[in-house]
């Protein structure tokens, strides 16, 4: 049988160096190689065989079916490369086609926030969209009498309080989230608050009532303003690169004092005034501060051992900026041909 | 709120190196934000001054004459239809290309066939006054062709503030408020507003009073001034004043409303004037429910007991705060006026301004909460203004004072240690302190490193009360970007890992880059037509109290709407395509999260959903079930098989025989459907649709609450597959089958259906279902023979329980 083996294999090489064209490739590859080929009888004979030399004799027709086969193909291959026969290949067809789905530019900017934070030590927080009017305002240093209480800016839930009063709503900020999440972890706490939020505003280009905004805090002992500085210019230069520069203005928001706004230098002209930042060479990206005593006490954190910092961006306006877009309706129209682009 | 340079220079003298770009650029950086600086002489742009050479009849119309008119570069010819133009007239000549304050852009034009180079203007066209009934006459001696501008000395500059950054500071909303925060940021002396007005007038001496005067809610009427004054006569202001208020966009009106608005822009606080001859008498008191009133724009107001109002006695006469009454207006007639300078509770006026939907300039200030003090000072310089305006004024009455206001100060002790650490930054005692005086803080004591600081009573009404507002005060004046900032120093700590949002994100990538769907943002908000075309029965919908329109009024329990939508919008751009939403849903039922701290009352529910949507031709349903199963099988390590079985309560947008319960490991998790014939025609969709919702907290719990992945590994001895094809009835499920297979032996390793077919070939209501069935034993070789025993037994039990045969081919 070994032998019988090692015969064919001779005499399919020899065959196989004198081949010339593709008909004689195909006849050696029926006369050898095909299922009612010599090689294939020979093995249908081992399983007759018995223990040892069964082994063997399958162990070497295996090897030599590997290897002859290999040998074959190459010829063939060398054969086909020289044949002025086979017709040209277009190689710059295109491939198959195979689609692609997109993300949200909010879903890629809020992302690359979190990374940065998580990259900070900060837990990643979620919260109710549907708030109540304690949380959303109340605890948040904002008195029944202040102006971010009007209707025109709140949509609120119709249902009255025992008092006859409105008291849920859609949240209209993500600064909720830093009383629940002080009530749940106390301090120390470094947490970030992306999410949903509303305004009862009509919509325009510039104007939408569902968008997006994220919350951070850090609240420990000592934090002062220094810190909150030093953290919105690491936050720029993360988000629009190493030379970006923080201005800082005063700007009133109930639940920080003081507060803040925080302007980095335009990422696109870099400060020099191009038409994004109204030839002012400096972007308004956050709102901060250092949160209030009365915050921290609603929070259930003594303000007189701790302290902390808060700032917020809207996601929307950084992907704006970051994406050059011209309509904030854009992110909720469910529209392909701009999702297509992310 | 716009502010006018010119004004505040009457208080602070600003040095002429300070620009105005500069000062902008300084109370940006220190108070307020200046969103604009407005050149006044720019609203004239191509108007000059012109001389009236000629003035003929106009050929083809009575009323119209034709004027050539001199503006020194050149004569002009203009049609004119004012009755008093004539020769030798000095007037203001808008020139080709001016767009007057009133809008109105300067074109050429041919008036009934004759040919007009610009316009000769009346007051009105210029902003300056009401009067239209002729063409502005100049005053002497202005020069033919100087710009318009230069003419009327308008060479102002109007800061734009930002009115959100005044919120917290009523004390800003007035030039003299303004100049005090310019002297105390530059470091400039402010002129004392006791020397605008005289205070020695006749009334201090008067004995008997004419004027009855009651407060009946001292609490929301802490302070009322009023005295009266008689021999005015009301014409048109003078032009100092018109000119100041049009500088800030006020209208001038006549000059007594104009005094009562100049005073106010003046110095912060709201003013009335009464006509004296129709008011005799004042009570402050809350109006009566349902009681009625006309207001100054001629509107009824219903008004209830939560509204302050100043009565005669009778009748109501003003909405305390925010409006006068129609009735005691001021008039051309008028010859006596009973003036108030009051304060008013900020609430209560910020309730009934809200209520009415009433804003005014009066409201915006009040509701702020106003310094009380202001209110004398205010009086004062009223009076000596109109004391100009109408030299014979005669006061006619004492000056009534009913003053309840609390007189306790605010004072507020300021550790400089604790404010070196709230800064981060030393702030040496000297300038701390004279950042302090600067603002008008009065040191109390100062002889340690503890100041005791009075806090002045235009700052005291609500806005600073704690050492953390010293804090603010100081650190903005000292600038925010004078502080070297320095990262915290924090001990390391372990943050929890929000896993529940990192399955959110890994199921997005999957959906997006693994099966190409694109993620939608769709609104949370729903509306009432809608969801009738879906068939949705939404009596138990969370509802706005104040929704933007109908068609977004209540809150979404489903997704599917939404991701309908997305469809609609893209059918007509693309063949084949897929959405996708992860997005919260809200219940009319009590959720998870404290509503208020410390109670037991919840938010109502809500959960995050997911939504997959698919549009094309083909299969959908199908295809969207092998998505949906690769999906879960991706998330769980492949450990869950899905199982789509029949929806008992089909949802209203479904094809009800096309709808389909999802479950893994034995929990539902949601349903995915072929949308019904009837929705898509309603909805005018133009594509086959499948859709599916997952509850995606459920799906988190379970995917999250998997015990740790571990790798098996794999048997030694070999698997005998065999394949098997079975014909069952139309009504037999393929789950049932597939089940009873799978469990029918323990060495029946995996049961993969790989065709389904009815047909020509087989009888009707007969279905074929071929499967790929795998033994497998873990600790030996199966042989041919044991496998087809018990495939034997398998294919008996099948016909047994489905009547199921096996199929030849």
């Amino acid at each position: 049988m070994k032998t019988k083996l090692q015969k064919i294999r001779e005499e399919f090489l020899l065959k196989l160096s004198l081949a010339k064209d593709r008909d004689y490739l195909r006849e050696l590859e029926l006369k050898y190689l095909s299922r009612k080929g010599e090689l294939s009888e020979i093995m249908r004979g081992i399983k007759d065989l018995n223990g040892e030399l069964k082994k063997e004799a399958g162990e070497l027709a295996n090897n030599i079916k590997a290897e002859i086969s290999a040998k074959f193909e190459e010829t063939r291959r060398t054969l086909e490369a020289h044949s002025g026969k086979n017709k040209a290949v277009d190689v710059s067809l295109p491939g198959e086609k195979i689609t692609s789905g997109h993300l949200n530019p909010i879903t890629l900017v809020q992302n690359e926030l979190e990374d940065l934070f998580i990259s900070l030590g900060f837990m990643i927080l979620d919260g109710p969209e549907l708030e109540s009017d304690y949380y959303n305002f109340t605890a948040l240093n904002i008195p029944p009498t202040h102006p971010a209480r009007d209707m025109q800016d709140t949509f609120y839930i119709d249902y009255k309080n025992k008092d006859g009063q409105y008291d849920l709503l859609m949240r209209t900020q993500t600064s909720p989230m830093q009383i629940r999440a002080m009530q749940k972890y106390g301090a120390p706490l470094k947490a970030l608050i992306p999410g949903r939020c509303f305004r009862n505003e009509a919509t325009d280009a510039r104007h939408e009532h569902t968008f997006y905004q994220v919350e951070g805090l850090l609240v420990d002992k000592n934090i002062n303003f220094a810190n909150l500085k030093s953290f919105l210019e690491i936050v720029g230069q993360r988000l629009f690169g190493a030379n970006t520069k923080l201005r800082m203005r005063p700007k009133f928001f109930p639940f920080v004092e003081p507060g803040n706004n925080g302007e980095y230098t335009c990422f696109l002209c870099q400060g020099k005034g191009c038409r994004v930042c109204k030839n002012t060479g400096w972007l308004e990206i956050v709102g901060a501060g250092l949160i209030h005593p009365e915050v921290l006490r609603a929070g259930g954190i003594d303000p007189e051992i701790y302290s902390g910092l808060a700032f917020g961006f809207g996601l929307n306006r950084l992907a704006m900026l970051k994406y050059n877009i011209n309509d904030v309706r854009l992110f909720n129209s469910g529209d392909l041909k701009f999702l297509e682009q992310f | 709120m716009y502010t006018s340079l010119n004004w505040l220079k009457d208080f602070v003298k600003i040095p002429a190196k300070i620009k105005p770009s500069i000062l902008a650029e300084e109370l940006t950086n220190h108070t307020v934000e200046v969103e604009s600086l407005i050149n006044s002489a720019e609203q004239f742009n191509k108007v000059v001054v012109g001389k009236v050479l000629e003035v003929t009849k106009h050929p083809n119309a009575d009323r119209l004459r034709l004027t050539v008119v001199d503006v020194k570069k050149t004569k002009l010819n203009i049609v004119c239809g004012a009755p008093n133009v004539a020769p030798g007239q000095l007037v203001a000549v808008a020139l080709i290309g001016a767009v007057l304050p009133n809008g109105l852009e300067i074109k050429p034009a041919e008036i009934r066939g004759e040919k007009s180079e610009g316009m000769i203007c009346a007051e009105d066209e210029l902003g300056l006054g009401k009067n239209h009934e002729g063409i502005l006459v100049l005053k002497e001696g202005a020069k033919i062709g100087e710009p318009f501008a230069k003419y009327l000395k308008a060479e102002d500059v109007v800061l734009e503030i930002d009115n959100k950054s005044l919120s917290n500071r009523p004390d800003l909303l007035n030039h003299y408020g303004l100049a005090r925060e310019t002297a105390a940021i530059l470091n400039l002396p402010l002129k004392p507003y006791e020397k605008f007005f005289h205070k020695n007038w006749e009334f201090l001496g008067a004995k008997e009073s004419k004027l009855e005067i009651k407060v009946e809610d001292t609490e929301l009427c802490p302070r009322y001034q009023a005295v009266k004054v008689e021999n005015i006569k009301v014409e048109e202001s003078p032009a100092w004043l018109k000119e100041r208020l049009i500088s800030i966009n006020q209208r001038p009106i006549n000059n007594i409303v104009d005094l009562t608005n100049y005073v106010m822009f003046d110095c912060g606080q709201p003013m009335h004037a009464f006509d004296g001859d129709k008011v005799k008498k004042i009570v402050v008191r809350r109006a009566a429910e349902n009681e009625m009133m006309e207001t100054l724009d001629e509107k009824e107001r219903v008004l209830s007991s939560a509204d302050l109002i100043i009565s005669d006695g009778r009748k109501a006469i003003a909405l305390a705060g925010v409006m006068g009454g129609h009735d005691s207006e001021i008039t051309a007639d008028t010859t006596s006026l009973l003036l108030e300078a009051a304060n008013f509770a900020a609430a209560s006026v910020r309730r009934t301004s809200q209520k009415l939907g009433l804003r005014t300039e009066a409201s915006v200030r009040f509701e702020k909460s106003l310094d009380p003090n202001l209110t004398s000072g205010a009086l004062f310089r009223f009076l000596t203004l109109l004391k100009e305006i109408c030299p014979k004024l005669k006061i006619a009455s004492a000056l009534i004072d009913i003053n309840n206001v609390n007189p306790e100060k605010i004072t507020i002790d300021l550790d400089l240690g604790w404010l070196a650490n709230k800064i981060g930054q030393e702030i040496s005692r000297s300038e701390a302190i004279n950042i302090l005086k600067r603002l008008g803080f009065e040191l109390l004591s100062d002889d340690s490193n503890l100041l005791r600081v009075l806090v002045p009573s235009w700052r005291a009404t609500k806005d600073i009360s704690s050492k953390e507002d010293l804090a603010e005060e100081i650190l903005r004046l000292y600038g925010y970007n004078n502080i070297a900032s320095r990262l915290p120093v924090l001990a390391l700590s372990l943050p929890e890992v929000n896993e529940e949002r990192k399955l959110e994100r890994k199921i997005k990538n999957i959906l997006a880059w693994k099966y190409s769907l694109n993620e939608a943002y769709n609104y949370s908000f729903v509306g009432e037509e809608q969801l009738k075309k879906l068939n949705i029965d939404f009596f138990n919908y969370l509802k706005l109290a104040n929704p933007l329109s109908d068609l977004q009024s209540m809150l979404r329990q489903s997704l599917a709407s939404g991701l309908l939508g997305n469809v609609k919008i893209n059918q007509s751009k693309s063949d084949d395509f897929g959405f996708f939403e992860i997005g919260s849903v809200f219940f009319n039922a009590p959720g998870n999260f404290p509503k208020d701290a410390g109670r037991e009352e919840t938010l109502p529910y809500q959960e995050k959903h997911l939504g997959l949507v698919l549009a094309g031709e083909g299969d959908l349903f199908g295809r969207l079930k092998g998505l949906i199963n690769n999906l879960l099988r991706t998330l769980t390590n492949y450990e869950a098989e899905t199982e789509f079985s029949i929806l008992e309560n089909p949802v209203g947008w479904a094809d009800d025989r096309v709808s389909a319960k999802i479950t893994i490991f034995g929990q539902d998790i949601g349903l995915v459907a072929l949308v019904g014939p009837e929705v898509n025609t309603k909805l005018n969709l133009k594509k086959k649709t499948a859709l599916a919702e997952l509850n995606f907290k459920l799906l988190a719990n379970l995917v999250l609450g998997l015990a740790r992945f571990r790798f098996r590994e794999t048997s030694k001895y070999p698997p005998v597959m065999r394949d098997l094809a079975f014909v069952v009835e139309e009504k037999i499920l393929y789950n049932d089958l597939k089940e009873e297979i799978a469990n029918f032996n323990p060495l029946i390793k995996s049961v993969e259906l790989f065709d389904v077919y009815a047909g020509d070939k087989l009888a009707d209501n007969r279905k074929s279902l071929a499967f790929h069935i795998v033994y497998l034993s873990e600790e030996r070789t199966l042989t041919a023979a044991e496998v087809d025993q018990i495939q034997e037994k398998l294919v008996a039990r099948l016909a047994e329980k489905f009547e199921a045969q096996l199929r030849n081919f």
